[in-house]
């Protein structure tokens, strides 16, 4: 097999790039997660905070799926298959939080509380 | 390139090394087994799998068409006692989840099953042992949910009384219709039909998503050179559609059948209401689900006549990339509309006009779809052979049933609408003027190719003219029946509403339609019994899978054939020297040929435990707990079995001047 | 080696490998899968978000060292997959052997959450906030034992001497994949479960 030596050399390098890539990622992900559990218990306006962990948590959400799971260096078709996935969940997620609301509960049919 | 494209010949010569090899489980692999029933239970053949789920699919028709002939005796006069109020509600239940899950979706996957490989240039499906386990599956869920009507027969013989979480209840066929709204079946009003078919649905769902996650990959990735995505067939296109719809819409399904499992149980809170549990969620989850599904049915059938209509009108489709993008953009809206099913539960005035006009924006590449059919007739060379006949019945009759859609897309009329019979009428003029026409324009069309044989005399004609003449007859009546006021779902009805008259017709009318599909059957038997041999290419069509021998050998091409251009059939007998097809230079070492395997068989088998475990366990019988975790063990075993087996392989050597 | 070739798992038209693509097909449908339990969840504490105060049963100490954890974990897959990338089958069974005793140790934190929540007297039955956060986490917890599984067969897989690291590398990043899933969906969970309780 002639091309493994050459593409196995071309690979190593690359292999190396990402390793220091996943390294940094993951302190980087570690010290995010201090952060959030520091912030929500400080004195701050609670927006504030909800828009900050929202923030974080797509951060840690979208960087794992760049780099751990590689799609930064993958073909685009993967990244529109999942992007698809992940759009239609969103879109549905936000329209059902917007349709149900707590004016349509009858409060008295609930003996639960 | 010779012209031997069409050309019969012999069959190839098989390796005399063709034996069977162990795999790495240091099992026999079943490959080139001399028994009938060993080939087709392990067989990963894209073809075979495709048969199958075809025989099905049309015994399920026949199933289902059953039920709604009993139903529309039921209704044929008024106050009718030929069956009580509990076994109709359980008879429509059936005869919808039948339909939809059992007779139109296996009935599409044979068709995708049999045609993509060979309308890509490929020889199988990126995954053909998940493929047979599709299949499988299909069978265990069919088979699940169809076990049901046993218990029933055995409850009504009092051979058996439902104990424990179900005691005191008598339905075991699901009879809370097919969509299940909540609270209705929750475990206090729902005996174990309503276990039996959240089983059923979970274990059909896995099913089409494998399948369908399969065929994405399939198309994605083993085309033939040059079969660029543009110059795709039609049907690919919208099977590439379907699939990705499967894919993402599926979840929600399994999602709220497990919620509902959950409550009926674990007894928790999803769906009911007095721990706060809210029903109008179990109603927007499954349509979340429930109308993606809809274009799941109808997408294929519009690919089927894309294929057809440019076939028997010697012209190429109107319009192809704006078809291909209109089935895209239908799918991709079929997920914003879920709520047009939901309009008079009080969702309030955004949302309603919201999805109100997001329905009406979905019939503009519907439409348009429409639009691009009739201008490939427009000055074509027409041949009415039965597969055009069905096709342009669809047009029309496909049409009427979005004219009623419209209609129902204004919210304030279906306000009048909703739950009344005009939705009956609606639906059923897409799914049978629809979806049926245009599924038998495909056997018509595609059975010669795979059965080898050719339609002998006229019965088609008279299969069109009845099923369309017993459509209309059942169907028209209804949208009045429904404009005044007759509720759906009512297992009889008194006089003096104005209603009997048109009740009597429609039961005519089914009973006419029913006649045809029998005529149907007759003619498919006479097909198998009587047929000529077709040849390659009996109708002069424009895709690839015409090229082939009918039946196609196991392999599809003996050599990979480069395509230059869309219609490749087509450019390849009348285009230019350069638009013919060529072929791949393959070498000496033959056609890799992937392996059989028991292991999808196996895997899949443990879904019939899981399933009746878990239902006969809700009936009270004892020990079924361990019935269900062992079909859990078994899938389990199964799956890790098929891992560490391998795909393993064989080589077959075909002749030299063979396809 | 010829079968390399003609293998079909490994066929390219658009470079991407079949197994890969389909691995990612089914992650986008298991979006939509937790996305229909994540939305359920918000549905259900929008609607009534003063029928359970699950601030004092939540510890965020131990669930912020679980998620720690289970990213810690998720660094440990991707090491292992550019090990087998480098064909240093040891370097993979390390780290393979790392992920699966983070992923026991993920595993146990959920118990022991699970069995103080019962014992405080929340469970399935209690109420939409029970089914919700049981369904939901129970149902993450089932994929990383899956996971687990797949993983343990896989380092055992390595001893076997079957396992050639040129056509099982498609495999172990396959495995990877499903497991960073796993983690982000965590993460998700993380926030929208736990920390959103907290903001007063």
């Amino acid at each position: 097999m002639p091309d493994t030596l050459s593409t196995s050399n071309a690979d190593h390098s690359g292999e190396e790039q990402k390793y220091h890539a996943f390294i940094n990622l993951a302190l980087v992900l570690a010290a995010i997660t201090g952060i959030e559990l520091v912030l929500v218990y400080l004195p701050i306006n609670g927006t504030f905070i909800f828009a900050t962990l929202v923030s974080l948590s797509l951060f840690k959400f979208f960087s794992v799926i760049a780099w751990f799971m590689h799609l930064l260096y993958d073909k685009l078709i993967l990244t529109l298959a999942f992007v698809t996935g992940l759009a239609i969940a969103s879109g549905t997620v936000v329209a059902l939080m917007f349709i149900m609301d707590r004016g349509f509960v009858d409060f008295e049919a609930i003996s639960a509380f | 390139m010779s012209s031997s494209l069409t050309e019969p010949t012999a069959p190839a010569t098989h390796d005399h090394a063709l034996k069977p090899e162990k795999s790495n489980l240091g099992l026999m692999r079943p490959d080139h087994s001399k028994s009938v029933i060993i080939d087709w239970l392990t067989t990963v053949d894209h073809k075979k799998i495709g048969i199958m789920y075809g025989a099905m699919a049309l015994f399920f028709l026949l199933v289902g068409g059953l039920e709604a002939l009993i139903i529309r005796a039921q209704l044929i006069v008024p106050e009718n006692d030929l069956v009580s109020a509990e076994r109709y509600n359980q008879l429509f239940t059936m005869h919808g989840t039948t339909m939809i899950f059992l007779a139109i979706m296996p009935l599409n996957a044979a068709f995708f099953n049999f045609l993509v490989p060979l309308q890509i240039g490929a020889r199988d499906v990126a995954f053909p042992r998940i493929n047979s386990f599709s299949l499988w599956a299909f069978v265990a869920g069919a088979l699940v949910l169809n076990f049901s009507w046993l218990m029933q027969a055995f409850s009504e013989l009092g051979w058996f009384t439902a104990s424990g979480p179900t005691a005191g209840m008598t339905d075991f066929v699901p009879g809370m219709g097919w969509f299940g709204y909540a609270p209705l079946t929750e475990r206090q009003f729902t005996g174990v039909g309503t276990d039996f078919w959240i089983m059923g649905l979970q274990i059909l769902g896995i099913a089409s998503l494998s399948a369908a996650m399969n065929f994405i990959a399939t198309i994605i990735n083993m085309r033939a050179p040059g079969m660029k995505m543009m110059r795709l067939p039609v049907f690919t296109w919208m099977t590439l559609i379907v699939s990705l719809l499967i894919v993402f819409a599926f979840p929600a399904i399994t999602i709220a059948l497990g919620q509902l499992m959950f409550d009926r149980v674990f007894d928790t809170s999803f769906f009911q209401v007095a721990q706060g549990g809210q029903p109008i969620l179990w109603q927007h989850l499954f349509w979340i689900f429930g109308h993606p599904e809809v274009y799941i049915l109808v997408l294929p059938a519009m690919g089927i006549v894309s294929e057809v209509l440019p076939t028997f009108s010697k012209k190429p489709l109107f319009g192809y990339s704006i078809v291909v993008f209109s089935g895209a953009v239908i799918g991709f809206l079929g997920f914003a509309v879920w709520s047009h099913h939901m309009f008079t539960t009080g969702l309030g005035k955004v949302a309603t006009a919201a999805f109100s006009l997001l329905t009406m924006a979905i019939a503009v590449p519907t439409g348009v779809k429409i639009f691009n059919w009739i201008g490939t007739l427009w000055g074509g060379r027409v041949r009415f052979d039965a597969p055009m006949i069905f096709s342009v019945g669809f047009i029309w009759m496909f049409m009427m049933g979005g004219f009623s859609g419209i209609m129902h897309s204004a919210a304030p009329a279906d306000a009048q609408q909703q739950d009344s019979y005009f939705v009956i009428a609606h639906f059923h003029y897409v799914a049978i003027g629809g979806i049926l026409l245009a599924s038998i324009s495909g056997l018509y069309f595609w059975l010669p190719k795979i059965l080898g044989k050719m339609w002998a005399g006229k019965l088609s004609t008279w299969v069109a003219i009845l099923s369309t003449v017993g459509l209309n007859v059942t169907f028209f009546p209804m949208h009045f029946l429904g404009l005044i006021g007759m509720p759906r779902r009512t297992h009889t009805y008194l006089s003096g509403f104005g209603w009997d008259s048109y009740n009597m017709v429609c039961s005519i009318g089914a009973f006419i339609l029913g006649f045809s599909i029998l005529l149907f059957v007759i003619d498919i038997i006479l097909l198998m019994t009587k047929g000529k041999p077709a040849g390659n290419d009996p109708w002069d069509a424009r895709t690839l899978e015409w090229a082939t021998t009918s039946p196609p050998r196991s392999y599809n091409f003996a050599r990979t054939p480069i395509i230059p251009a869309r219609d490749a059939l087509w450019e390849h007998k009348h285009g230019a020297e350069n638009r013919k097809i060529t072929f791949v230079d393959e070498g000496s070492h033959g056609i890799h040929m992937p392996s059989q395997s028991w292991m999808p068989f196996v895997a899949s088998f443990g879904f019939i435990p899981l399933g009746l475990g878990l239902c006969l366990m809700q009936a009270g019988v004892a020990y079924m707990g361990y019935v269900t975790i062992s079909g859990l063990v078994i899938i389990t075993l199964g799956a890790t079995l098929w891992a560490i087996e391998g795909p393993g392989g064989y080589h077959i050597h075909p002749k030299e001047d063979e396809i | 080696m010829s079968d390399d070739a003609h293998n079909n798992d490994s066929h390219h038209n658009l470079m991407v490998d079949n197994k890969k693509l389909f691995m990612w097909l089914f992650l986008g449908s298991d979006c939509m899968f937790f996305g229909t339990m994540i939305s359920t969840h918000l549905i259900y504490r929008k609607l009534y978000p003063e029928s359970f105060d699950p601030t004092s049963l939540f510890s965020l100490e131990l669930t912020s060292f679980s998620t720690f954890i289970l990213l810690m974990s998720s660094f440990l897959m991707a090491l292992a997959v550019s090990a087998m990338h480098k064909s240093d089958i040891k370097s993979f069974r390390r780290n393979t052997l790392g992920v699966i005793f983070f992923g026991l140790i993920f595993l146990a934190c959920q118990v022991y959450e699970f069995t103080e929540f019962v014992h405080e007297g929340l469970t399935l039955k209690s109420g939409t906030f029970g089914s919700t956060f049981f369904m939901l986490t129970g149902t993450h917890g089932v994929h990383v034992a899956i996971g687990l599984f797949w993983l343990t067969c896989m380092y055992f897989y390595s001893f076997t001497g079957k396992m050639d690291p040129h056509e099982s590398a498609i495999d172990v990043e396959v495995a990877g994949l499903y497991w960073h899933f796993v983690d982000i969906v965590w993460i998700i969970i993380f926030t929208v479960i736990y920390l959103i309780e907290f903001i007063k």
